[in-house]
């Protein structure tokens, strides 16, 4: 009963990964003895180029950066479809986002390079064009899954457009549009390692450099510092939804 | 008052509601009934301007509602459909406060008006204050539905089928709940049903739509003495008029009354409230053709004759 607010129900769990996820990134570099077991012939057995915590910096911006931009325009561009002057373009947006979905995320990096040439550029792109459309087609599901008949009430009861739309609709629509986001950070958190093939300063770089030249140490480095990120924001996202007004 | 003046409806080149007048007055208990799609509901929507009517004029105290914002308009107008469209997010309460917060009203004034609303409603505040809608039996739904519309304390009520969802036995208790809040508040309210029963039991006059067009409007008692034509009629039950118009009258008004009221009677008996049709039911069940009637605490204050039910003029 005197447990703080924010630790019950399972509050604690992100906050531990979070931990986790810090203490790895800072004290890799301490394990030397435990990479030497799985690469005892290397000349260097923890990826050096640079520091993990400072790898974790860039990778958490990218990815948050495109997260919020692809939310904005996301919800933004569901809002709008689901308004009564904006109902034209509804088929066009979920067609969109339903088709925008088959398209495998490396494709889309892949594609971004010719236009936009390498480095964190076209990674954030593909990010964010990647990024929006679970978020577009769960905001859409979210807002026109609300019981019209809640809808119709609002309006009677005298609520303005603005005040149904904040009041209503968005606290209904919240947990799918944060089920939405959740999907679309964590494919991004994977995705954005990609991007160090094309010059993004990630996670994914000792990922790479060890495939390129043979360091299984490495790669455990890169993927290990992944995995708990992937982990980490994930449980963040289940609190988040499980606090949400319509959950 | 409200005032329909030639208000006619196009859906598209359909017309759901055809040329219709009608005048509800201050206190008045209108009842629209029809089978669907006959433009009962779109009437009453029309009155709140969730749809807009495409010719004729409607007039609220005589304002022409089209100068009134919409917004203005139906924080006026309670509003109680039959999903109630309770918000699933916000608690009772909460709910309940709707129009008063969009009214602007202060936090005491809000929270003393939901108490005095739960209670009226028969829902012990301490008890469901704090529930969320889905906790909510049917029946109690429907309860803040019907608080949630008086809430701003408007002088006109619109009713979408609020009882149509309900088991028989929550239906005929909030039914006889709105005849008592109707005692104590006297709005001013329309009613859409499709069941004539309830429009009989309710109505101070029903308005019987068909088609976009209004049939007929007369009292209860006037509607089952005289309708209009044969959809009328049969939307009265046809050969069960006569039992739906001994639901309307009660006992006191055909027994004999006793010069004082004798001690408690055991056996069958009838309340002088009662309605002639439940009396008429009693007297088939036991088989006898009088019943003694008695009032509230049991006494005897009356004898009921089958013979006064037969002879009692049209």
């Amino acid at each position: 009963m005197s447990q703080p607010a924010l630790l019950r129900g399972g509050g604690w769990q992100p906050l531990l990964w979070l931990a986790l996820l810090l203490a790895a990134a800072l004290g890799l570099a301490e394990l030397e003895g435990l990479f030497r077991l799985i690469e005892p012939d290397s000349r260097t057995v923890i990826y050096g180029r640079a520091a993990f915590i400072d790898l974790l910096g860039s990778h958490v911006l990218l990815v948050a950066l495109a997260a919020g931009v692809s939310s904005l325009v996301g919800v933004g561009a569901a809002i709008m479809v689901t308004r009564r002057w904006g109902a034209d373009f509804l088929p066009l947006v979920s067609q969109l986002a339903s088709i925008g979905q088959t398209i495998p995320p490396v494709a889309v990096l892949a594609l971004a390079v010719p236009a936009l040439g390498f480095g964190s550029g076209p990674t954030l792109f593909a990010l964010m064009l990647y990024g929006l459309l679970p978020i577009l087609r769960n905001s859409l599901a979210g807002l026109r899954g609300i019981d019209p008949a809640v809808l119709e009430a609002a309006r009677g009861m005298g609520m303005a457009p603005l005040q149904v739309l904040w009041q209503v609709e968005l606290p209904l629509a919240l947990t799918v549009i944060l089920a939405g986001i959740r999907t679309s950070v964590t494919i991004n958190i994977a995705t954005a390692a990609i991007g160090s093939t094309i010059g993004a300063r990630t996670l994914g770089d000792p990922v790479i450099s060890g495939l390129v030249i043979g360091n299984t140490a490495f790669i455990l480095q890169g993927a290990i510092l992944i995995g708990l990120l992937a982990v980490a924001v994930d449980s963040l996202f289940e609190q988040l939804q499980r606090r949400a007004p319509g959950a | 008052m409200i005032e329909l003046s030639n208000v006619s409806k196009l859906f598209d080149q359909a017309r759901a509601v055809d040329d219709i007048s009608l005048t509800v007055a201050t206190g008045e208990l209108c009842v629209l009934v029809g089978t669907s799609g006959c433009g009962k509901s779109t009437t009453l929507r029309m009155i709140n301007r969730l749809i807009a009517h495409s010719a004729g004029s409607i007039r609220i105290d005589g304002r022409d509602i089209e100068q009134i914002d919409p917004q203005q308009l139906r924080r006026g107008i309670g509003y109680a459909i039959q999903s109630t469209g309770l918000f699933p997010h916000w608690t009772v309460a909460r709910n309940i406060a709707v129009v008063p917060r969009l009214l602007g009203w202060p936090a005491e004034r809000v929270r003393q008006r939901v108490e005095e609303l739960l209670q009226l409603l028969e829902l012990a505040p301490a008890e469901f204050a704090g529930k969320y809608p889905r906790q909510l039996s049917g029946g109690q739904a429907q309860r803040v539905g019907v608080a949630r519309a008086l809430a701003g304390d408007p002088d006109i009520l619109l009713m979408d089928e609020p009882f149509g969802a309900l088991d028989p036995i929550t239906r005929e208790s909030l039914q006889n709940e709105l005849l008592r809040i109707q005692q104590q508040v006297r709005k001013t309210i329309v009613f859409v049903t499709h069941d004539m029963d309830e429009a009989l039991k309710l109505a101070s006059r029903i308005v019987v739509m068909d088609k976009g067009r209004i049939v007929q409007q007369d009292s209860p008692q006037a509607l089952l003495a005289k309708p209009a034509n044969a959809f009328v009629e049969n939307l009265l039950g046809g050969q069960e008029r006569g039992l739906k118009q001994a639901g309307l009258l009660r006992v006191d008004s055909l027994m004999q009354a006793l010069a004082r009221p004798t001690s408690a009677v055991t056996g069958p008996r009838i309340k002088a409230t009662d309605s002639l049709r439940q009396a008429l039911s009693l007297m088939l069940w036991h088989r006898c053709s009088s019943l003694p009637v008695v009032d509230d605490q049991g006494r005897q204050v009356g004898v009921l004759q089958l013979d006064a039910l037969m002879s009692r003029p049209q």
